[in-house]
């Protein structure tokens, strides 16, 4: 299982195009990833749910992620984060 | 709704008057500008009855109303702020330029009387209480709690020029304190009081007089108790000349300028022009009244009967105490009839209105003001109902006509004068059952008359709201199906004025080029997510469709500003429910698309999705989604090339049809999704 934190710096927020971007990169990967803040969270291949966080420029959120290609998809997810949030 | 509440609560909510800076109103909204906006409970803001939104924007906190109510809450706002705003002249001229004077007029004469029927209506019904009381048992006169409460049911009716004063300065936009010494200057203790000059020629004793304009001629020293149109014309030329004085004084020597000069010019041409003027044409009046009586048949009392109440808005009718005196002195007082079949007969319009009112404010108005009314006090009837509507006004001079006609065929009398109404039975001992069937006639004809003419629809513009209504019929949801949840102009995503929509990356659907600023729920389900900034809205659907409405693009930036939300996350929704309301101006203004994303987020899960483009009415079929044939369509997987034949498979093998039927697959093949995606992929 691997795990990051990062802090929004997106001035909007994970709105409707930025989530959508995201679960886009995750969708190909197979491990399970999720998105916590604070005491709730989602899976991060659902648009729905993932909009409906709420995350918000500041908001610090942390990505967990477990399976077969954990490290690629780690990797992979937290460099998304970093470039496009 | 509950105008004067409205107003109440939203002043409650923003801070009072400290924290008010202006208020001015647009078509539908309430601008206020405030000292500090977050001293303002938006929350809250937005739960008041009657209040449809609320945004704050450039400083200015906007309150979504409405057509049609705006102006009324408006009015309320300010009468209860006790602010005149500066813009509010402008607002008012132009909206006011456009109805002719006699109705400009009526509607001055009902704003200023509004704010202070309260204290009117209460003397009214103590007054007329106390007065019956008086001649059911004489010796109550002498007692001392008599003499107290004489002394409250008549303080607003002595010092009614200081009431409409303030209240027309406010109306008129000048200072309050100015418009009540203007008042105060036509009841000073010094003039002889209106009420009693009738008293005082009939004992043959002199109005005191003065000379005035440098010896040019006399005016009586007479005081303008119980008058109303001289007050008002008065304050409306104090206001005029503050106003001039305003812009063209000094700023340095404004302060005490202004006021000294309003004061005195006004005050002098009150009592020397406007007041004597007045008094003159009630002398005209009054003689034209004494004439009209004589006319036989009834025919005099049908017409004196009829403008009877438009002598008591002109504020006239204490000089017939005049006439009832000269007439005692050589028999019956034939003229009480008169003047208690019209008054009835207010009373019944006004009741009328009360009965049939939806309106809550006029109904808590009217209910007291008729029975005021019916007490032979009918200053809270007419002016507080009747002849803000004109009609009623009208129906009960029709009644008070037919009364007085009927009370003079049947030859009633009164032994005194002073009370009208109910009461009168009492100074018509001689006439009881003649002067039962006056009230009855009186009564009937206006009420009927009344209670037919009158309807709340001219009052309000609540045609709107029906319209809104109308425009979101039911319909029976098909699995599988997206309704237009806007009215507007269809195109496939793929044109969307944006890549990431245009590129499918939130999914498959359609763009809607809005006509209108409404979303309506696209099909039974729950709200899945909704944002702070209010322009995106995700969707549900028991079968596990997952829609997102994205209003305009780049719209995020706009954070909420011409933005409505009706809806919260968790809600469910029936298709044609409005959710969101937005300005398409706003959002053209603020250089964005109004193109509307209506996205089918997990469009992977299916494999037809097919649209119906151009235009479309709420709620015509605008998106159908299948899995009927499996075989990918080209463009609608376009997210996520290599996954469709397998993810499809995954989710819906155990039931093609899932989708298209309702219970047993609810949330499950959502839920599921992703954990059964992950081993396939693998």
């Amino acid at each position: 299982m691997k795990k990051f934190s990062y802090t929004i710096t997106d001035p909007v927020g994970i709105h409707a195009r930025p989530a959508g971007v995201l679960v886009k990169a995750v969708k190909p990967f197979a491990s399970t990833c999720t998105i916590t803040k604070g005491d709730k969270s989602v899976d991060l291949r659902k648009l729905m749910a993932l909009m409906g966080m709420g995350i918000k420029c500041g908001d610090t959120v942390e990505v967990t992620i477990e399976g077969a290609d954990e490290d690629v998809a780690a990797e992979t997810i937290e460099k998304f984060f970093k470039e496009n949030l | 709704m509950d105008y004067r509440k409205c107003a109440q609560e939203i002043y409650d909510l923003v801070g009072k008057r400290e924290n008010l800076v202006s208020a001015a109103h647009c078509a539908t909204r309430l601008r206020l500008v405030t000292n500090d906006n977050s001293k303002v409970d938006m929350k809250k803001l937005e739960d008041v009855d009657g209040v449809k939104g609320v945004f704050s924007s450039n400083g200015q906190l906007q309150i979504i109303i409405g057509t049609g109510a705006v102006n009324k809450v408006y009015d309320e706002f300010l009468s209860i702020s006790g602010m005149t705003a500066a813009t509010k002249a402008d607002v008012k001229a132009a909206a006011a330029a456009k109805q002719p004077l006699p109705f400009r007029m009526i509607k001055a004469l009902g704003d200023v009387f509004v704010p202070i029927l309260p204290a009117i209506v209460a003397a009214g019904l103590m007054m007329g209480l106390l007065e019956g009381m008086t001649k059911i048992w004489p010796d109550m006169a002498n007692s001392g709690t008599y003499q107290i409460f004489h002394l409250f049911s008549n303080a607003a009716f002595v010092f009614l020029p200081v009431l409409i004063a303030v209240s027309a300065a406010r109306v008129f936009g000048g200072n309050i304190f100015l418009g009540a010494v203007i008042g105060m200057i036509m009841v000073h203790p010094d003039l002889t009081n209106a009420w009693s000059v009738a008293g005082m020629l009939e004992a043959g004793e002199k109005i005191p007089q003065a000379s005035v304009w440098f010896g040019l001629y006399h005016i009586n020293l007479t005081g303008y108790q119980g008058h109303v149109i001289p007050v008002i014309i008065a304050v409306w030329f104090m206001c005029f000349l503050e106003k001039k004085l305003h812009e063209k004084v000094p700023e340095m020597i404004d302060l005490f300028v202004t006021p000294l000069v309003t004061v005195l010019v006004t005050g002098y041409l009150t009592l020397t022009i406007f007041g004597p003027v007045f008094s003159t044409l009630e002398e005209w009046i009054l003689i034209a009244v004494q004439w009209i009586i004589t006319i036989p048949y009834g025919l005099g009392a049908a017409v004196a009967g009829a403008i009877y109440p438009l002598t008591v808005v002109a504020g006239v009718h204490h000089m017939y105490n005049t006439v009832e005196a000269r007439m005692l002195g050589s028999g019956y007082n034939t003229w009480m009839p008169i003047a208690s079949s019209a008054n009835f007969a207010q009373g019944a319009a006004c009741f009328a209105v009360a009965l049939k009112t939806k309106n809550h404010k006029f109904k808590n108005l009217a209910l007291p003001s008729s029975l005021s009314a019916f007490l032979g006090i009918t200053e809270p009837a007419i002016f507080g109902v009747n002849l803000r509507l004109v009609k009623p006004l009208v129906c009960g001079m029709i009644g008070g006509a037919c009364g007085a006609a009927v009370g003079a065929m049947l030859g009633i009398g009164a032994t005194a004068y002073g009370v009208t109404g109910l009461f009168g039975f009492l100074t018509c001992a001689d006439f009881i059952w003649q002067y039962a069937i006056m009230l009855a006639v009186s009564f009937a004809v206006s009420f009927v008359l009344s209670w037919f003419m009158h309807s709340d629809k001219t009052e309000e513009d609540e045609g709107e709201a029906v319209a809104e209504e109308t425009a979101a019929p039911e319909i029976t949801c098909e699995p599988g199906k997206v309704y237009a949840p806007i009215k507007g102009n269809v195109i496939p995503s793929a044109e969307i004025p944006d890549e990431t929509f245009a590129a499918g990356v939130l999914g498959e659907g359609i763009g809607i080029e809005p006509a209108e600023g409404v979303v309506y729920a696209p099909f039974d389900g729950e709200i899945s997510s909704t944002t702070d900034t209010k322009h995106a809205i995700g969707i549900s659907s028991p079968d596990g469709m997952e829609l997102l409405i994205h209003v305009g693009v780049n719209t995020v930036a706009m954070e909420g500003d011409g933005f409505e939300l009706f809806c919260a996350e968790g809600d469910q929704v029936k298709a044609g429910q409005k959710l969101m309301t937005f300005d398409i101006e706003k959002i053209k203004a603020a250089g964005y698309s109004t193109t509307t994303a209506v996205l089918v987020t997990n469009s992977d899960d299916y494999a037809n999705l097919e649209i119906n483009e151009g235009g479309c009415d709420p709620l015509d079929c605008v998106i159908t989604v299948s899995n009927e044939e499996s075989k990918p369509e080209e463009g609608a997987e376009a997210p996520a090339e290599e996954a469709p034949a397998e993810e499809a498979p995954a989710e819906e093998a155990p039931a093609e049809e899932a989708p298209a039927e309702e219970a047993p697959a609810e949330e499950a093949p959502a839920e599921e999704a992703p954990a059964e995606d992950a081993p396939v992929e693998v």
